[in-house]
């Protein structure tokens, strides 16, 4: 017998995800998932990016990580709430990991929702958590090629951060070609170099969320809590 | 690398409807998958193979069916096949968002023994 079934294969996932992204709507914080190969400067960005967004208001951190709390512990003192997730021997988080972190998390009390990915540039490009805004961190030592030889998470990407910039000089590296790479895949998302170590592009950055916040949120969802 | 995430997602689907259709054996497994998934076949099959296994599908074929990329240019209307890494219109040069197909993976039957 032939069952016809015409299915979306992550549709489970995306049903999920669609769950959580009310959640968050509901609760008037941003989420923000970051993705980027392992050691691209996720954590990093967060550590520096959290006592930033103080005066905004707190933020919550979801770290998704193979097995050890290390970069949770990182941000614990400076984040609102810190929630790990081991992910065990899978590359990516699900939407499902997320829905069971929630109900451990004061979202209502939270402007903004920063959800660590692990690392690896594929397929957490493919799996929808339910964040706003999927921002990918492209560091300098990873080379100048690798947005046409990631193109998926690229074009799917809000905004791309191009990380440890204050390295520029060390390596053969040609900006144009990401620049040209990112526009024949996204017209919209913005290229910034950044650098946690000399602050580079930390501004925009900031401001960045901020509008982010203010038109996916709204000045609404928050006075509800207030 | 993310055949093993798309093939246990696909797992996860053939086991909810053997459930849903009191499956007993699922000989053929029918997968549509577009270009721009950028799936290696050999890849997908070696992962299937393991996610199937001790299920119903154990040895079952895993046929794919490639689906090719088409998008419509939202500038000057001109229907052209992107490029994993080029959304650019061949026309125009402008990039277009309005992608018909070809970043589907779909289960898309299966064949079994109920
Ligand atoms: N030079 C330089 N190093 C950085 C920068 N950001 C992060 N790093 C270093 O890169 C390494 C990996 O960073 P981490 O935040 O753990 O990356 P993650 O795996 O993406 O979370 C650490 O040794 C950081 O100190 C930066 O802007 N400049
Ligand atoms: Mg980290
Ligand atoms: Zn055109």
């Amino acid at each position: 017998m032939k069952i016809n079934v015409v299915k979306n294969v992550l549709q489970a996932n995306d049903i999920v995800a669609a769950k959580n992204r009310q959640v968050f709507q509901e609760a008037g914080v941003l989420a923000v998932n970051l993705i980027s190969s392992p050691g691209s400067g996720k954590t990093t960005l967060l550590e520096k990016t959290i006592p930033a967004l103080a005066d905004q208001g707190p933020s919550i951190v979801i770290v998704g990580d193979l097995q050890t709390t290390r970069d949770a512990e990182r941000v614990a003192d400076s984040a609102f709430q810190v929630t790990q997730i081991n992910t065990g021997m899978s590359c990516h988080l699900y939407a499902n990991q997320i829905a069971e972190s929630l109900p451990g998390l004061e979202l209502a009390q939270a402007y903004f929702l920063f959800i660590e990915n692990v690392g690896n540039l594929v397929c957490p490009g493919e799996f929808d958590l339910g964040e706003n805004l999927k921002v990918i961190l492209l560091s300098i030592p990873e080379g100048d090629d690798k947005v046409a030889k990631y193109p998926t998470v690229f074009r799917a990407a809000d905004m791309v951060l191009l990380t440890k910039i204050d390295l520029l000089g060390a390596f053969s590296y040609d900006l144009a070609r990401v620049e040209n790479d990112l526009r024949k895949l996204n017209p919209t998302a913005p290229l910034v170099p950044f650098s946690a170590t000399t602050g580079q592009g930390m501004g925009e950055w900031l401001g960045w969320l901020a509008e982010q916040r203010k038109t996916k949120v709204g000045a609404q969802a928050r006075f509800i809590h207030e | 690398m993310h055949e093993m995430s798309l093939a246990s997602a696909l797992m996860e689907e053939i086991d909810r409807i053997s459930r849903q259709n009191n499956i007993l054996r699922i000989d053929e497994v029918e997968l549509r998958i577009g270009v721009l998934k950028q799936v290696v076949p050999q890849v997908m099959e070696e992962a299937f193979r393991a996610v199937s296994l001790g299920t119903l599908a154990e040895g079952a074929i895993l046929r794919q069916v490639e689906i090719g990329a088409r998008a419509l240019c939202e500038d000057c209307g001109m229907e052209f096949v992107p490029a994993p890494d080029d959304f650019l219109c061949p026309v125009c040069g402008k990039f277009s968002r309005n992608l018909l197909e070809g970043d589907e993976i779909l289960l898309g039957s299966l064949t079994c023994v109920t």
